[in-house]
């Protein structure tokens, strides 16, 4: 049972950090591969504020969103100066630069040993040691971050960020503070995926930084493309199926030798073909 | 929109857990299963895959000798793909799904995730190969069958201290937690003998281009260069090689593989006791087409061993199979022979064995002392 | 002393740097994809060579092999699938992704078919070592220079005095007309791509006999190669190729004074702090 719980409790958490990077890549059109490191500031910083006893975890998660907000508005910066295809660039150098601080910045984050006896949330005294009490409190976060996802794809400022995509010259003329718009977009993608890491770093009780490197942006990058960009639906069906891949591909008999590079060759050849045959992916809308 | 969601995703998780179950319980009910959480794939995989090679050689010769009690052994792999959460997954899908009372694990990383499930859910978990210090502590249920970097490094520094006479040092270290850890172990136990550390320099995981950090660390003229890396160590000689002089090298068991080339010839390094019989190498070259049967096997191929005679002395006694039968097991036997080593569990969960320092000629190596464990 | 190895260490791999910018440069001047599969490329032209020689053909004939093979791939990439992408008039966006997937598949095709071992060529000239006036290369790291600055001086030749560099640069500064006087911008397109291919595989073959092989350290090289395109001055060959080189120069001797552990941060940081400052580079040419 615990085998299935944690299979879902990880996908709820991949899907909060879907809807991070559905709305940055998905809806306004920034493309982004530095959403794993992202993902990893939320964890760290949860995982640094809990163990000392410093604050309880429904603070520490505050404060992991909080702090992942104004480090994606940081972050995007760069590419408000100059247009797409320079900010490819700066998107894998900031994953990259991220990956070097959490292996480096020993001190802080434990190094490339990771840091260890993550405590479970406890709220009023509950404590969320087993997994079905921790899939609740994931379940909760992913619930209020669809509700917050829906609202906002429903208003003004919605149709405003949608609109950027399409052409950001037509909304600017049209009087509306595009830069202001982007940035605020950023800001709650950072806020999603700081949750979204937070709660993992609960949830493992353990945290290194080879959990937050660039091949996993691109795995969350490849759910919300076979997922669906733009939808909330897309945003939960890409991290449930990709998670179920390696289970399901176990079923067929690939050697285990060669079962990681397949399953890798197998997400590139979906990014592919969901790019050819079908962009917006099963259930999202095209990018 | 979400009316599409919900059948979809009930539909897919369902049937995906429901195939999972039927495919996990086909296998023979009165057959013994045995996890093995290996990093198959990943920037560990070439070690992972041969340390699934130790395991299965050993659970192929004791079905070949009629099982355990005339019940067949099976072992049912999970790649850890070198990352802690996808080793939690995987564990507890082993725990939960298949029941298995030990688990082989490799990799820090995923031992130390692995290490609270172990004792909450009451698993014995094998560890042949990690040798992070946190090991050590990590969980009642975690036995380590390898010396930890700390012993083998103390015995190293302590040859090139006292009986080599070296002064100063420079390390170059993989920049992981493996490499990280050989650092800083060197470096406590070589300045606690009165040494001095003049440069440490790390290289990436998986770099080929040591060049820039082999100049920087030869113009501080150390004694000797202490090296931790797990990869690429012909090319890390080739460079050595291309500049005059440069100082003799070191290592631990990790750096077995910088042997035996003209460019490292005189190179010294620690070595965790570990043989073969000539008849079991051959056996297990012919069958995995290899061309000797290397560290990670020889230990996984031990380790598993010691997992199965435990597994035996419960049944033998009539117990069931559990995880804390087993432990208890291992703890009641306490010393384990083979033609591979000895192990002795007698003190704590971690092996106490004996180091060897050798020193590497142009095609072989050369035994120079043998350091016993603490 | 040192400082002069490191020198002259930094300007070989510098030219190897140098040939993944100016193939990455012609690729992405002229069809504007952000081609990341280029580092996959990289990683199959190596290996491919590498297979060659281990089954005992002689380095020639290899490395032609080699280049052969990823001209192909190259070639197959931007036919079938950046040329469908944009007949269905694909956003920058979906282009990217699409060839993310395409160096997924590539770097883990190349994994399950070879392993993800560290592999070595086996030819044993190429550690021989040449000394003068206190600096040593190895015969590879010759190779390596010789064929970076001869690769490059050819590329620039082709560019301004054939007919074929002109047609590249005028679909380059122009497709929409291009388009329209018949220059036939795709086949162009084509053209760059193997040519870009083969350069690139070049490169791969080159550090990985100077070096060692590994499936997944193209991006790393990729990456270092296109903060070389886009400081160098999108579109300006000299550019790309002039500032690969400072750039390895430059990390080779910052090592001296900064731990090593930063480089990568550094690198990416700079160029950051770079692009916010001047974002058209240093050679502008567009």
């Amino acid at each position: 049972m615990t085998f299935i719980l944690s299979y879902f409790i990880l996908a709820t958490i991949f899907s909060i950090a879907a809807l991070s990077t559905n709305l940055l890549v998905g809806v306004i059109g920034i493309f982004s591969v530095s959403q794993a490191a992202i993902f990893g500031v939320g964890a760290y910083t949860v995982a640094l504020l809990t163990l000392g006893q410093t604050l309880p975890f429904a603070l520490a998660l505050v404060a992991a969103t909080l702090l992942c907000a104004l480090l994606n508005m940081a972050l995007a910066l760069p590419s408000l100066r100059v247009a797409g295809d320079y900010f490819v660039v700066t998107s894998f150098g900031c994953q990259l630069v991220m990956t070097a601080v959490f292996i480096n910045w020993a001190t802080l984050t434990g190094g490339a040993s990771g840091l260890v006896g993550i405590p479970s949330p406890s709220l009023f005294g509950l404590s969320a040691d087993d997994s079905p009490a921790f899939l609740a409190v994931a379940g909760s976060v992913l619930a209020v971050a669809c509700a917050g996802f829906w609202l906002l794809m429903r208003s003004p400022f919605g149709i405003t960020i949608h609109a950027i995509r399409l052409d950001e010259l037509a909304v600017a003329a049209a009087g509306r503070d595009v830069l202001r718009c982007k940035l605020s977009v950023s800001a709650i993608s950072g806020a999603y995926a700081g949750a979204a890491g937070g709660l993992y770093a609960s949830y493992l009780s353990f945290i290194d930084p080879t959990s937050f490197d660039l091949h996993v942006s691109i795995l969350i990058l490849t759910m919300l493309v076979v997922g669906g960009a733009r939808t909330l639906a897309g945003s939960l069906i890409g991290p449930f199926l990709l998670l179920a891949l390696p289970q399901a591909l176990a079923l067929i008999a690939i050697p285990s030798t060669i079962a990681g590079p397949v399953r890798q060759f197998i997400y590139g050849a979906l990014l592919i073909a969901f790019m050819l045959f079908r962009p917006q992916g099963i259930a999202g809308r095209r990018l | 929109m979400s009316k599409f969601a919900r059948p979809t995703l009930h539909g897919v998780a369902s049937s995906l857990a429901a195939l999972a179950l039927a495919v996990s319980t086909a296998a023979h009910a009165q057959d013994i299963a045995i996890g093995a959480l290996l990093p198959l794939t990943g920037p560990a995989a070439p070690v992972g895959l041969e340390e699934q090679q130790g395991v299965q050689f050993a659970v192929d010769r004791a079905n070949a000798a009629g099982g355990i009690r005339q019940r067949k052994v099976t072992v049912l792999y999970e790649d850890s793909q070198g990352k802690p959460d996808v080793g939690v997954l995987s564990f507890n899908k082993l725990v939960d799904l298949n029941n298995v009372p030990v688990v082989m694990t490799a990799f820090s990383s995923i031992s130390l995730a692995i290490a609270p499930l172990a004792t909450r859910k009451k698993v014995l978990v094998i560890n042949a190969a990690a040798q992070s210090n946190k090991l050590a502590n990590a969980s009642p249920y975690l036995f380590n069958t390898i010396p930890l970097v700390e012993n083998e490094t103390g015995a190293i520094t302590n040859y090139l201290v006292k009986t080599l006479n070296k002064k100063t040092a420079a390390i170059v270290y993989e920049n992981a937690a493996a490499g990280i850890d050989g650092k800083d172990d060197f470096k406590k136990s070589f300045e606690a003998l009165g040494g001095k550390i003049l440069a440490e320099e790390p290289v990436e995981f998986g770099q080929t281009n040591y060049r820039p950090t082999l100049l920087k660390v030869a113009s501080v003229k150390p004694d000797l260069v202490f090296v931790v890396i797990t990869q690429g160590h012909p090319t890390y000689v080739e460079q050595t090689a291309q500049i005059p002089n440069f100082p003799v090298g070191a290592g631990t068991t990790f750096v077995s593989p910088l042997c035996c080339y003209a460019g490292s010839a005189g190179w010294y390094q620690s070595s965790i006791k570990s043989g073969i019989s000539p008849e079991l190498e051959k056996e297990f070259n012919d069958k995995f087409k290899t061309k000797n049967m290397g560290f990670y096997a020889r230990e996984y191929f031990n380790s598993t061993n010691i997992a199965l005679k435990a597994i035996e002395h419960v049944l033998a006694k009539g117990g069931t199979l559990s995880g804390e039968a087993v432990r208890s097991a291992v703890l009641e036997i306490k010393e384990f022979g083979s033609s591979v080593t000895t192990i002795s569990f007698a003190k704590s969960n971690t092996a106490v064995r004996g180091v060897e320092i050798q020193q590497y000629g142009t095609d072989s190596r050369k035994v120079l002392a043998v350091e016993e464990g603490k | 002393m040192l400082f002069l190895q490191l020198l002259i260490d930094g300007l070989v791999s510098g030219c190897a740097v140098g040939l993944v910018a100016i193939s990455f440069s012609l690729i992405y001047a002229t069809t504007r994809v952000f081609h990341v599969a280029h580092a996959g490329l990289y990683t199959l032209g190596g290996y491919i060579a590498w297979y060659a020689s281990t089954q005992g053909l002689p380095f020639v004939l290899a490395c032609v092999l080699g280049v052969l093979v990823t001209t192909a791939a190259g070639a197959l990439i931007q036919r079938q699938l950046y040329e469908t992408l944009e007949r269905r008039a694909a956003t920058p966006l979906v282009m990217l992704i699409a060839s993310l997937g395409a160096l997924a598949m590539l770097q883990n095709g190349i994994a399950i078919l070879f392993t993800p071992n560290i592999l070595q060529f086996p030819n044993p000239w190429r550690t021989q070592i040449v000394s003068l006036a206190g600096v040593s290369l190895s015969y590879a790291q010759i190779l390596v220079a010789v064929a970076g600055v001869l690769v490059f001086c050819g590329l620039l030749c082709v560019s301004r005095y054939t007919q074929l560099g002109l047609r590249i640069r005028a679909v380059a500064s122009n497709p929409f007309l291009a388009e329209i006087t018949r220059m036939r911008p795709r086949a162009v397109y084509v053209h760059v791509m193997m040519i870009g291919s083969g350069i690139v595989a070049l490169a791969g073959i080159l550090v990985g006999l100077d070096q060692a092989m590994q499936p997944y350290t193209g991006i790393l090289m990729l990456l270092t190669a296109t903060i070389a395109v886009i400081a160098g001055g999108i579109g300006s060959l000299t550019g790309a190729f002039t500032v690969s080189i400072a750039l390895s120069v430059l990390q080779n001797i910052a090592l001296v004074v900064m731990p090593g552990r930063w480089s990568i941060a550094a690198t990416f940081g700079l160029f950051i702090l770079f692009i916010l400052v001047k974002p058209e580079g240093l050679f502008r040419k567009r």
